[in-house]
């Protein structure tokens, strides 16, 4: 769902730029919900969304991202209509974490946790803005060596691929459902 | 396994690091010391820098804009209305006792408000009136 990424790219770095502010604190409070909002709503999407969308579509072991890395390192990507294994590997650390951020957050707002929590969720998105970096590099370099830019085929959603291998559509209805989920996650968590 | 039990005293040490308000200020009054010969600390001056208007922020112009006039005092966010727990030692024992955590929130707040980081002088003063408001 390519909404949900560029919600989940603008509510990061909102809250990354927000941190250290107190003016801004509900600003920030609002994108980490935000994130949360998009992580919980990929989870089951994982399962019922379109073909590529699916976990069991691109999950792949520790293996697959080897050979693929190497195919790149030799210069001979292997290409991939859906995610690319190293690129699913970026999916799920990124909703992982993007989920116990915001958790983590979301308890200091409410008092819960103390320091050590707030530590906690320093940490874990100092190592999200690091996946995002390491994600970022592999979009770039693969963009180039695929000789297909990755960046615009998550905004039209169009890949070079057989027409047999598309997904029918987009999901428009799934799309304003994400929207609600995510409104409602930042009116609720924000109040 | 004699690395692991190292290891394993050094986070229990770092973990249960816990400070005086005493000690906290005894940091910034050395450190402000070795900028300005003779400095002591003092809890009058302390006090005027947390009454002190900066106005520099709109929402938060003073520390008494989340804090309240009285330091003993629970405070309230500006912004989100969530309750702050009150500065003051004779109220809330939880305060200068992490000298990392009140580095970090000096670091934030003189920033913000104050719109520069604050000085260790203004530091040790703080913490002075601070530990010894009733």
């Amino acid at each position: 769902m390519r909404l949900g990424h560029w919600l989940m790219v603008g509510g990061f770095c909102l809250a990354w730029l927000t941190a250290e502010s107190e003016t801004f604190r509900l600003v920030h409070v609002i994108s980490g919900a935000i994130v949360l909002g998009v992580a919980t709503f990929r989870l089951p999407w994982g399962f019922i969304g379109s073909r590529y969308a699916r976990f069991s579509e691109f999950v792949r072991g520790p293996t697959a991202v080897k050979d693929y890395l190497s195919s790149i390192l030799k210069l001979e990507p292997a290409h991939h209509v859906g995610h690319n294994p190293a690129g699913s590997w970026a999916i799920v650390i990124l909703l992982g974490l993007g989920i116990l951020t915001s958790l983590a957050g979301w308890a200091i707002y409410n008092d819960i946790g103390g320091h050590l929590l707030e530590e906690l969720h320093e940490g874990l998105a100092t190592s999200m803005l690091i996946v995002v970096l390491i994600h970022l590099a592999g979009v770039f370099s693969g963009s180039l060596l695929h000789g297909e830019n990755l960046v615009r085929a998550m905004l039209t959603g169009v890949k070079n691929g057989l027409p047999e291998e598309a997904i029918a559509s987009a999901r428009p209805l799934a799309a304003v459902l994400l929207l609600v989920w995510v409104a409602a996650a930042g009116w609720f968590i924000a109040n | 396994m004699r690395t692991i039990a190292t290891l394993g005293l050094l986070l229990i040490s770092i973990a249960a690091q816990a400070e005086t308000p005493q000690q906290i200020r005894q940091i910034y009054a050395t450190e402000a010391a070795a900028q300005q010969a003779g400095f002591t600390p003092s809890a009058k001056r302390g006090e005027t820098l947390f009454r002190q208007r900066f106005a520099l922020n709109d929402k938060m112009p003073a520390c008494t804009s989340c804090h309240t006039d009285s330091p003993l005092n629970i405070g309230q966010h500006a912004v989100t209305g969530k309750s702050v727990k009150p500065l003051a030692v004779a109220t809330n024992a939880e305060r200068f006792a992490d000298a990392a955590k009140v580095e970090k929130w000096f670091g934030r707040n003189c920033k913000e408000v104050v719109g520069r980081a604050c000085t260790p002088a203004e530091k040790a003063d703080f913490v002075t009136y601070m530990s010894e408001v009733r």
